[in-house]
């Protein structure tokens, strides 16, 4: 195993140690203040959104997966835009109906997602099964799960109506913006990274180590599931 | 960009080795859960793994905070006449902690602020500001300084302030546009200590 690869698996590996908690730090100050909101606070949803989206290691695990072999800017933006549409739209209508889903369960699924991308990037779909799922179509039900994770979690704490459209509005394009922000870190590294030979000999192992990330994941959450209801 | 791959000729894989990568992924997801993520998030331990790399102490919830301070009880019982102030402060050093409970005779206009130590004059952090009948909570200083209550009686009738606070506090200082000084505390066997010590 060469010093690069191993440098990956160590940074993966460190990096879901140190955030496996949940994979979404939303800490007592933050709590605190969603909860003592009372109108629209564009500036600090909008701070939140973007912080969740940075900070939420199962969504950068799934986004790496999902731009792994992209390397068109059209392709993308395109993948990136049907996330995006899904996650949107099952945030917007998950806060204002009220539908919350279990939040271990949602995570659980998200987790998988991640499994599901790395093992498509391995070629495992089309060599075992002879086929795959269209990518767009997953990455937009996956985009949806992924919203409804949102939805929950901004429901935990009760906000209040007063404001809350302009509230989901605001945080929702936080998420869009810390999204680009850790799109473009990832999509640097990958890019820079491809030109090398060592890419084409390692994307097999990296996408190895994306799926352990991703069982870790699944494998917490339904623990949590399971014992912490 | 040299040369283009997607995930159709990264490698010809053998279908041996993508499942023997599936099932090395699956066991070693459950090996650094079961080792490493269950005794650090959830403190639970089977392997032993987190005692020995001290993971588990991150699962602890942290609930005690021993105090250095000395232990202080404080009730008081303030009259302010229509439009008169009062403020009544605490010293406490940084991370030391108090409860507090008090309520009014009528609606009355507080704030409970605290200046830290060095600050220029009239300089302060409002940390809750309303007007109540009354109000509980706890609060831990974020920084060495004095932290308590401006009061003010917005109506035309004399009314009456109830304080209880226990905490590791040093001294209660009053301040009012007619007079100030220091009061006495009580100290956790029920005695008065009279100091004023600054």
């Amino acid at each position: 195993m060469t010093a690069r690869v191993f440098g990956v698996v160590l940074f993966v590996c460190m990096c879901l140690l140190a955030t496996a908690a949940g994979a979404h730090p939303m800490d007592t100050q933050n709590a605190a203040f969603v909860q003592g909101v009372d109108g629209p606070a564009p500036a600090p949803f909008m701070y939140l959104g973007a912080k969740h989206m940075v900070t939420g290691y199962d969504h950068l695990l799934f986004l790496v997966g999902v731009i792994f072999f992209l390397y068109r800017l059209k392709d993308v933006v395109l993948y990136v835009s049907l996330f995006t549409l899904g996650h949107s739209v099952t945030l917007l209508v998950g806060v204002l109906w009220g539908v919350e889903v279990n939040a271990y369960v949602i995570d659980a699924i998200i987790g998988l997602s991640v499994c599901y991308k790395a093992f498509e990037n391995m070629g495992g779909f089309n060599r075992i099964f002879g086929w795959r799922p269209d990518a767009k179509v997953a990455v937009l039900v996956f985009g949806l799960f992924h919203g409804l994770g949102l939805a929950t979690k901004l429901q935990e704490f009760t906000v209040t109506t007063n404001g809350l459209v302009a509230n989901i509005l605001s945080f929702n394009v936080g998420v869009e913006i810390g999204q680009v922000l850790a799109l473009t870190a990832v999509l640097i590294g990958i890019t820079f990274w491809r030109t090398r030979p060592s890419f084409t000999r390692h994307a097999f192992m990296t996408n190895s180590v994306l799926m352990i990330g991703g069982f870790i994941l699944t494998a917490q959450q339904l623990f949590g599931y399971v014992f912490y209801p | 960009m040299t040369k283009i791959v997607d995930s159709d000729q990264v490698e010809r894989v053998s279908i041996k080795k993508l499942i023997l990568a599936a099932f090395a992924a699956v066991l070693i997801a459950v090996l650094v859960f079961v080792g490493a993520v269950l005794p650090a998030e959830y403190g639970v331990d089977p392997l032993g793994t987190g005692e020995a790399l001290g993971l588990l102490a991150l699962a602890q919830v942290v609930a005690i905070t021993a105090e250095d301070g000395e232990y202080r009880t404080d009730t008081f019982e303030l009259r302010l006449a229509p439009s008169e102030w009062v403020e009544y402060t605490y010293r406490l050093q940084e991370g030391e902690a108090m409860v507090y409970t008090w309520f009014a005779t009528s609606s009355v206009e507080y704030n409970f602020h605290s200046a830290p130590d060095g600050a220029p004059p009239g300089y302060a952090e409002s940390f809750d500001s309303a007007a109540s009948e009354t109000a509980n909570g706890s609060y831990v200083a974020p920084f060495t300084g004095i932290h308590g209550w401006y009061w003010e009686n917005p109506g035309t009738e004399e009314l009456i302030i109830t304080l209880s606070t226990a905490g590791f506090y040093r001294d209660a200082h009053v301040a009012r546009d007619r007079a100030d000084g220091y009061r006495d505390l009580m100290d956790a066997r029920g005695n008065l200590i009279s100091e004023g010590s600054r």
